[in-house]
């Protein structure tokens, strides 16, 4: 009997640690955020409306790659259309220097003659490709890009895509190096791109 | 006596109308965004603005050019957007409510012909009390101006 009192107290004793530990919680200094792990982004080949198009096909140029869907009715195409009036804004030899392609993550319903006529409405020399659902998974998780394909009680019936809605820069080298956020105004655009450019 | 009594009835019922939630709502810049050819979907972009003391709630839009017309939203979760339909989009008492790019929006869903740029979609805004509102969203490449920031009134 009293050794179920003991360990009624015990418990009881614990609860209240662990009480403590939970909600009492002294002012803690600022953190900075932990480092995410470096992605290795890297090479890849998809397909475009004409054929096999692999990253390093574009090698000398800084590439702008945007992951979405083009059933997107909103998000992909205000990333895109930003991007574009950006690159537009760039000098014809700042121009000839970048690259844009739109990788689709909806192979299903995005073939690659559907996106090249949605990737050029938004710029002419914009790229549209796909692949399969395994490659674009494989290069998704090198570049830290996340996309879900989501069932929502919406009358429109199907599905959306959750997407990563920022912009990957890969430099003349091949190598991913950073990221416009999502719903960077045009001019904004025009200042990070000429950041990569102008990299040594 | 008859008449006064009309008079009152006609007061009664004008002040009816004067409460209803549409006639205290003005709609700022209305468009549809253009997408390319063969997208099924679109969005609808305005400002609503509330004149009235209460709080206005926009339940469901409608139009003829799709199928189906749904309210939505974005939510934006560590850089990766997630479109989700919403029951309700507040107007807040004097206040208002911005349908923007990435933000909330009218769904046009299921197009049944495709937008050209320069087209009218009307849309009929209904709101909480029954009321409803019609206005005259113009299809458009762009947003009607950069930013779409509000001036003085
Ligand atoms: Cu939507």
């Amino acid at each position: 009997m009293s050794e179920r009192i003991l360990l009624a107290i015990a418990a009881a004793l614990a609860a209240a640690v662990l009480g403590l530990a939970l909600f009492w919680q002294p002012e803690l200094p600022e953190r900075p955020l932990p480092a995410p792990a470096a992605l290795s982004g890297g090479d890849f080949t998809l397909l475009a409306a004409n054929g096999p198009f692999s990253l390093h096909d574009l090698r000398g140029k800084v590439v702008l790659l945007y992951f979405g869907y083009t059933y997107c009715p909103d998000i992909c195409p205000t990333s895109l259309a930003a991007t574009a009036e950006g690159l537009k804004q760039l000098t014809p030899a700042e121009q000839a220097k970048v690259a844009m392609v739109f990788i689709s993550v909806d192979p299903e319903r995005d073939t690659p003659a559907r996106l090249k006529e949605y990737a050029e409405f938004f710029h002419p020399a914009m790229l549209g490709v796909t692949g399969t659902p395994e490659s674009l998974a494989e290069i998704a998780r090198r570049y830290g890009v996340f996309y879900a394909r989501q069932p929502v009680a919406t009358a429109g019936g199907d599905y959306v895509v959750d997407h990563s809605a920022d912009t990957y820069v890969v430099d003349a080298a091949g190598k991913l190096v950073g990221k416009i956020a999502h719903a960077t105004p045009p001019d904004q655009v025009v200042l990070a791109i000429r950041k990569y450019l102008n990299q040594p | 006596m008859k008449k006064l009594s009309f008079l009152t009835a006609c007061l009664m019922f004008s002040a009816g109308v004067l409460a209803a939630a549409a006639d205290q709502i003005s709609v700022d810049k209305p468009y549809v965004r253009l997408l390319p050819p063969g997208a099924q979907t679109t969005g609808a972009f305005m400002v609503i603005r509330n004149s009235a003391d209460k709080d206005v709630k926009l339940v469901k839009a409608d139009n003829p050019a799709s199928r189906v017309t749904e309210l939505h939203t974005h939510l934006n979760e560590g850089g990766v957007m997630k479109m989700r339909p919403v029951a309700a989009i507040e107007i807040k008492a004097k206040g208002e409510a911005l349908l923007q790019p990435g933000g909330l929006h009218i769904m046009l869903i299921d197009l049944k012909a495709p937008l050209k740029e320069g087209d009218i979609v009307p849309i009929t805004l209904g709101f909480d009390d029954g009321s409803s509102k019609k206005v005259d969203a113009k299809v458009l490449k762009a947003a009607p101006e950069a930013g779409m920031s509000h001036h003085q009134h």
